[in-house]
């Protein structure tokens, strides 16, 4: 039986990782800035100490962002 | 006068800087023995690069607090943006380029990269930041 290709696609597969190392990331920073943004609206006398935890919140899922796009020098 | 989050910002901005430099001088050591000049180049590359990301975080949020609540996210969030999308121009400009060693290079990014976050925790962990401040 002959191996028909129903699809091609072109370009470079590592666009499609780096979309995948965005999205979560992405998704986690908006998450901890509405929840601060929230947090601050009830009580503002917070916000000193709710923006440093939004930092550390921040500086966790970014990594996760920058490690997934340096991705392909390892794996390449 | 420097509010107690603002002083925690600034020490760990000179901690993550510290951690960077250590990642540069270290990984240049490593980098030399297992790939060469090429494994210096992207220890200093991945080490800069990782100290100029994490520095622009904490100095979003350290300058971010002296405006208002509209200000600090803008800052805040637009430097992530433009962090990122930095970030992703560069890895794509330096990815063919032949003084990079690529495993070297990952290396010192994910090491500055880890490096910092166990620094930020510390630094979180080991502040006092009074409940009410002005």
């Amino acid at each position: 039986m002959d191996v028909v290709n129903l699809a091609e696609l072109s370009g470079n597969i590592a666009v499609v990782g780096y979309g995948l190392a965005a999205i979560g990331p992405g998704i986690g920073v908006g998450l901890v800035v509405s929840k601060t943004i929230e947090s601050i609206a009830r009580q503002p006398e917070l916000a000193g100490r709710l923006q440093v935890t939004m930092w550390l919140g921040i500086a966790f899922t970014e990594a996760l962002a920058l490690i997934g796009l340096a991705t392909p020098f390892i794996f390449g | 006068m420097q509010t107690s989050s603002q002083k925690l910002f600034s020490k760990a901005l000179r901690l993550n800087l510290l951690l960077s430099l250590a990642v540069g001088v270290l990984g240049s050591g490593l980098g030399v023995l297992f790939f060469g000049l090429p494994g210096v180049y992207s220890s200093l590359i991945g080490a800069g690069v990782s100290a100029i990301f994490g520095a622009m975080t904490i100095g979003s949020i350290r300058f971010g607090s002296k405006l208002g609540l509209n200000g600090f996210y803008a800052l805040v969030l637009g430097g992530w943006l433009l962090k990122v999308l930095l970030f992703a121009l560069l890895l794509g400009a330096l990815q063919g380029a032949t003084f990079i060693s690529g495993p070297m290079f990952f290396f010192a990014v994910v090491g500055s990269v880890l490096g910092g976050l166990a620094i930020d925790s510390y630094v979180v962990l080991n502040a006092k930041i009074p409940v009410v401040e002005n």
